[in-house]
């Protein structure tokens, strides 16, 4: 029963970063609303991990939040114009 | 597990057709990278955990670091 409520709460965090990411007016919008969602994305992963009682999901959960700051910090370097 | 998957897909097509419909192609790149993460997120709901790992490290990350330098090197706007 608490998963539901987790889950209910996680989907209603990534919808608003998914409308932001579509309808954002500039660059730096959709590139603030992606690295939000990497970080939500981050925790359904983890979530789901404990949902399925397997332990082995919560190594792609790691591997995703360490490594999904790069392509966050190559657009924050685009638009800093010093890449 | 229907509406999660059924939710994915809708969230990788929006991100294509947003993807092949924006002007500005540093948006059109982070589109792509949305797709790459619903597919990764898709990936891992189906079972696949290695793969979901290896769709999140390259797709999500690289992919996007080479575009954005692809993009530093040309021109920005289409």
């Amino acid at each position: 029963m608490i998963e539901i409520i987790y889950l209910v709460i996680i989907t209603g965090g990534v919808i608003f970063c998914l409308m932001r990411a579509l309808m954002g007016p500039t660059a730096g919008d959709r590139a603030v609303s992606l690295d939000t969602l990497s970080t939500v994305t981050a925790a359904l992963l983890v979530l789901a991990g404990y949902v399925f009682k397997r332990g082995v999901y919560l190594d792609v959960s790691l591997v995703y939040a360490a490594l999904a700051f790069l392509g966050s910090v190559a657009i924050a370097r685009f638009l800093e114009k010093g890449i | 597990m229907i509406i999660i998957i059924t939710s994915l897909v809708i969230t990788m097509l929006a991100g294509a057709i947003a993807a092949c419909a924006l002007r500005d192609l540093l948006s059109a790149a982070i589109a792509s990278c949305l797709v790459s993460l619903a597919a990764a997120i898709l990936f891992y709901f189906l079972q696949a955990p290695d793969v979901a790992m290896a769709e999140a490290s390259i797709g999500a990350a690289l992919v996007t670091a080479i575009l954005v330098i692809a993009i530093r090197r040309t021109e920005r706007q289409e």
